[in-house]
């Protein structure tokens, strides 16, 4: 297996980036060593750190380095000057650092090579990338008030997105109480999630086919002279733990 | 050598404000800490271990740099001190030639590792010209105290040109077009290792 080495000028920072990172991991962790931080315990890095990180991982199968940002990438690359190990395999990832670790200790895990961890690791930023460009984000977008609708006009269609943050996601219960909040009101509401849909937010069948877990983003668009009213109930249910 | 690298201490002691204001202008304003806090640790090591040769002494000012400074001078200037060292090699007095080789080699290291170029508003600016100065100075044959006193004089105009120079590279480069106008720090420390040469071989200082 691997190991990885993280460079950041702040070890608080890539402390947390390997907690989070570390969620993603069921089983056998590969080895990480972190270099960050100056010698006198301030923000900053130390290519000597680096360099005994290195030598630290040297009998895994190759060492993946990551780095944060700035003086970070001249300590790494300095540090391949003072590694006290022959022959360790060393890749520098220019991945980004909290996106690109989470990718290669998953990778690592598996039992990537060095190489395989390093391509998935810069491919990482792709998911948020395809995620956000398929959205309306290339300019600003004007957010309103979400539970006051414009006097005299309905502002449609209304787009709002939630996160289910009950345990059971999109089942029956949440379902239903959508529909029943949905049904008297003057609106045209889809409803999608990032991978299904849309669906009529007025089908309790309909909706629980999006299969949308705890954790995953609903999409609601809502048309019609009351999809304010149908976005703020909406959103009254998911305050309410979509009540589960 | 020693005393050239005490002096340098001095220097950016005492000029640790002046390049944090530099700094705050256009970078993240810990140019004159980072540099404060590695050169004092440099002075505090020489006070326990009194290296007997230029290399041992270079080497070990070159890897308590990069332990100490946190920022991109420690691994830029680290690399510089640590080529000087290794090809000025174990003497324990370094003869004009040889000078001239070794900060060479200093800058040259500086060039790999930073991967600047002139024109790019970092401390090369100042650098470059000072070594091609302290170069042609010994090449027309003179002593090493009168090429490190014309060294000085064109690191400082290096500084000085960077005012109008935009940033390409290190935080600096962030600000674009609002870099122009201030002084690189990394220059502004070049130029104050070039004075403390100069003041240490020629006996004069100011």
């Amino acid at each position: 297996m691997i190991g990885i080495v993280l460079v950041s000028h702040s070890p608080a920072l890539a402390h947390a980036a390997l907690d989070l990172a570390r969620e993603m991991v069921p089983g056998d962790e590969p080895r990480v060593a972190i270099a960050a931080g100056t010698a006198a315990g301030g923000v900053g890095t130390d290519a000597l750190a680096v360099a005994g990180a290195i030598t630290e991982l040297a009998s895994a199968d190759g060492v993946l380095v990551m780095m944060d940002l700035g003086s970070a990438v001249l300590s790494a690359e300095m540090a391949l000057d003072f590694v006290e190990a022959a022959g360790v395999d060393v890749i520098l990832s220019p991945a980004p650092f909290v996106e690109g670790l989470t990718a290669a200790l998953v990778c690592a895990a598996g039992g990537a090579s060095l190489a395989e961890a390093n391509r998935e690791a810069r491919r990482a930023l792709t998911a948020k990338e395809l995620h956000l460009d398929s959205g309306p984000w290339h300019e600003p977008k004007k957010v309103m008030p979400p539970d006051i609708p414009p006097a005299g006009m309905s502002a449609s269609p209304a787009e709002a997105r939630f996160v289910l943050t009950n345990e059971q996601g999109l089942h029956a219960r949440p379902a239903a109480l959508l529909v029943a909040a949905l049904s008297g009101l003057d609106a045209d509401v889809r409803v999608r999630s990032a991978t299904r849909g849309p669906v009529d937010g007025g089908s309790l069948i309909g909706l629980m086919s999006l299969g949308a877990r705890s954790g995953e983003e609903m999409i609601v668009v809502a048309d019609g002279p009351q999809s304010m009213e149908a976005i703020a109930a909406i959103r009254a249910i998911a305050n309410r733990n979509y009540g589960d | 050598m020693t005393n050239w690298i005490t002096r340098f201490a001095e220097l950016v002691a005492e000029n640790r404000g002046y390049l944090t204001e530099l700094d705050s202008a256009i970078g993240d304003a810990d140019h004159g800490a980072n540099m404060a806090r590695g050169m004092a640790a440099v002075s505090a090591m020489l006070e326990t271990h009194r290296p007997d040769s230029a290399d041992e002494l270079f080497k070990s000012v070159g890897r308590t740099l990069v332990s100490g400074v946190g920022g991109a001078s420690g691994p830029l200037y680290g690399t510089f001190f640590l080529r000087v060292g290794a090809e000025a090699g174990p003497v324990e007095q370094l003869d004009t030639r040889l000078l001239a080789a070794a900060l060479r080699a200093g800058v040259d290291g500086i060039i790999a590792r930073g991967r600047a170029e002139i024109g790019d508003k970092t401390m090369l600016d100042a650098m470059a010209p000072a070594l091609d100065a302290f170069d042609a100075a010994v090449g027309g044959g003179s002593s090493a105290a009168e090429a490190a006193v014309l060294a000085r004089a064109a690191a400082e105009l290096g500084r000085d040109a960077t005012r109008e120079l935009v940033a390409r590279k290190g935080r600096a480069s962030y600000l674009g077009e609002r870099s122009v106008g201030h002084l690189d720090p990394g220059a502004t420390s070049a130029a104050l290792a070039l004075r403390a040469l100069a003041e240490t071989l020629s006996g004069v200082t100011g």
